[in-house]
């Protein structure tokens, strides 16, 4: 698992949003609008509740009049168009109010156990004054623009899991419907969407063409923060590939394609050449990347007319293993979506109540044998040149949020996160002795190798804990680690700004809060036309 | 006194470890022991103590490794002995708080436990945690010490970084 390969993944029906959707499907839940309390304008308050795996939730949203001077994206922004809470439960107006005091603060802001997500977005102006200016003449706002920037508003910050005083995950994990990898999360974002779907129809006086609204998602600018995580979850990351390396090994050892597959899969390949072909973003080298992909794939496109052998997407599989990283990830996803019923179970292994389970080594030669075994890849590079440790992680001191520094150029080294797990494997086996030992002995000598340690025994276990490469070395590109995260949450449209952060699209295509249905189920890689 | 959310706790005293100078590894497990210490009704003095000599975490997280080695080399009842209460109580938190099956009894001064290393955990979490102010604060001022003051080129290069902010 390279930095490269996840800098290319793309959304599966594995996704985090996906799994969500189709849960709200198959219950065929209802959003209610339950409390309306909002200007002309479209600053006020909304709560809208919905009935989900036998329990109530609610998101709370408080829109404000944000002046054009204040409106960043920058997570160090300290105010914004609009704040949601999803709450466990229906609150009553003393907790609405309690909400619309602390929700606008969000990190300032103190929270309690039955907030489950904390969340705020700003407004697309562009894309909102349009949709307003149209709904108020009457008429509908300009296909183009809704395929060129594909929503209304951005969240710049999703909170869960105890952030700031909210509910752990621990509290709802075993309920239906929320068990899943960031399902609260996913829940809000859907709800703030179509929250915002309902503001503009409200401010604008009409109605919107369901075909125009669906493909009004919601937008998201995320940055370093969501980087580490990865790193910091090794487990859930490896039970994140796994479910998805194990749907595609399923789907590659299918021994017959019927009819149905067939044309399945056509349509779907169809749909992603015309998604590509939608797909545009001002960042000349990332487009560059995006036009290659749209030629190599209609170049590929026969191929998934052309079946033969015992097993054909395998044979399929090994003739793409000399395609681009981009052009195989799209194939995975492709084929992964064809198959529901062997893949959709996966989505259940996919979350990590536990922690990494893991016996210890018998003794140091043990721990050496698991590392040359495993940790190639992280020995192989000389960390005192500068360029293989260049980076240093940290924590800023303005917002308590994670930053890439330059060793070499800039303070504060000597505070690095550990996310240097190459390089701490590497001096982990440099110091190993020569003689066996209990790994206990070693560690009283050396206590900072513990955490090397435990890396190489989690690996040991779950294959695919460990990002297999120097995170920081001068070529590490952070955005490779966002769109693994993000493809894994079910964004599209990946908008890179910088190899630091990027902007992304979720919910595009998603059906309306009124077709929560199991036919609604099919909106990968969505298209406007 | 403030409830907060395990996680918060959990977060907190890692990073309140860290800026005790005590290594990440250490730091972690120590931040897990200290959610679960307050959440079963665990003193805050103890953890107090640990965070001033560090040295303690250190030793706790060793004799903890050593008991994980026994257990994992033949399954069985897995001893220790602590004659400081305080560090027993902490003792008894850090082996709750792994992620594995444990059973734990105190007799006097020794420790019994029974680890099933492969087994997930079954211990339970509570909605809130309290924590008193003095260690809250201390822990804050440790935590703070982890935190590097931002570079400007750190702030030009963020998410939302250098564009107007109305398309």
């Amino acid at each position: 698992m390279r930095l490269a390969r996840m800098g290319a993944m793309m959304p599966t029906r594995l996704s985090f949003l996906r799994v969500l959707l189709r849960r709200l499907c198959a219950e065929r839940a209802q959003i209610i609008r339950t409390h309306w309390d909002m200007s002309a304008k479209g600053y006020g308050r909304a709560v809208y509740s919905l009935g989900f795996g036998g329990h109530t939730y609610s998101l709370v949203a408080i829109s404000n009049d944000l002046p054009a001077d204040q409106r960043s994206d920058r997570v160090i922004a300290e105010a914004w168009d609009t704040a949601f809470v999803l709450y466990d439960g229906t609150p009553d107006a003393a907790e609405i109010d309690r909400i619309a005091a602390q929700a606008p603060l969000q990190e300032a802001g103190r929270f309690g156990p039955r907030d489950l997500v904390l969340s705020r977005a700003n407004k697309s102006v562009r894309m909102w004054d349009a949709t307003v200016a149209a709904l108020k003449a009457g008429t509908q706002p300009d296909a183009a623009m809704i395929r060129d920037i594909g929503y209304l508003m951005r969240t710049t910050a999703v909170y869960g899991n105890g952030k700031f005083g909210i509910a752990d995950r621990h509290l709802f994990a075993d309920r239906p419907g929320l068990s899943g990898a960031f399902a609260a999360e996913m829940l809000a974002v859907y709800l703030i969407r179509h929250f915002t779907l309902d503001l503009v129809q409200h401010v604008g006086g009409g109605q919107l063409d369901p075909r125009l609204a669906r493909h009004l998602g919601i937008g998201n600018a995320t940055g370093l923060g969501m980087a580490p995580f990865l790193v910091t979850h090794p487990v859930l990351l490896n039970n994140w590939v796994t479910a998805r390396e194990t749907a595609f090994a399923r789907v590659r050892s299918v021994g017959h394609l019927t009819g149905r597959h067939r044309a399945r899969i056509a349509e779907l390949a169809e749909r992603a050449s015309a998604h590509l072909a939608e797909w545009h973003v001002p960042a000349q080298e990332h487009d560059t990347t995006l036009r290659r992909l749209e030629q190599d794939w209609a170049a590929f496109r026969p191929r998934l007319d052309a079946w033969s052998g015992p097993r054909p997407l395998e044979t399929l599989w090994q003739g793409a293993r000399s395609e681009t990283a981009a052009l195989q990830e799209l194939l995975v996803a492709l084929l992964i979506e064809v198959f529901p019923d062997e893949v959709d179970g996966l989505s259940e292994c996919m979350t990590d109540p536990f922690g990494a389970l893991v016996a210890a080594f018998s003794g140091t030669d043990a721990l050496r044998a698991a590392i040359s075994r495993d940790w190639q890849w992280a020995l192989m590079h000389d960390y005192d040149s500068p360029d293989m440790c260049r980076r240093f992680w940290y924590v800023s001191e303005a917002k308590l949020e994670p930053r890439l520094g330059d060793r070499f150029a800039e303070a504060g080294a000597e505070l690095e996160t550990p996310l240097d797990i190459a390089r701490r494997v590497a001096a982990l086996s440099a110091d190993l002795p020569p003689q066996d030992q209990p790994v206990s002995d070693f560690l009283q000598r050396h206590p900072v190798h513990a955490h090397a340690v435990a890396r190489v025994a989690t690996l040991a276990r779950y294959p695919y804990a460990e990002i297999r490469d120097n995170l920081i070395a001068a070529t590490c590109r952070p955005i490779d680690m966002l769109r693994c995260k993000l493809s894994f949450f079910g964004a599209t449209k990946f908008d890179p700004k910088s190899d630091l952060w990027t902007r992304i699209t979720l919910a595009q295509g998603a059906p309306l809060g009124h077709e929560l249905s199991p036919e609604a189920d099919d909106w990968w890689l969505p298209v406007l036309g | 006194m403030t409830d907060r959310s395990w996680n918060e706790v959990q977060a907190l005293a890692v990073k309140a470890a860290t800026g005790a100078a005590v290594p990440p590894a250490q730091a972690l497990a120590f931040g897990a022991m200290c959610a679960r210490h307050l959440a079963d009704g665990g003193a805050e003095a103890p953890l107090g103590d640990a965070l001033r000599a560090p040295e303690t975490i250190l030793s706790l997280a060793l004799q903890v490794e050593r008991m994980i080695e026994t257990a994992s080399l033949s399954p069985r009842i897995v001893t220790a002995s602590e004659d400081d209460a305080g560090r027993r109580a902490l003792l008894v938190s850090w082996l709750a708080s792994l992620p594995c099956q444990t059973e734990i009894n105190v007799r006097a001064h020794e420790i019994q436990a029974c680890l099933s290393l492969t087994d997930p955990g079954t211990r339970t979490r509570p909605a809130r945690i309290v924590l008193g102010a003095e260690l809250f604060c201390r822990m804050q001022e440790l935590a703070a010490r982890t935190y590097v003051h931002d570079s400007a080129a750190s702030r030009e290069s963020g998410a939302g970084a250098g564009l107007m902010e109305l398309d």
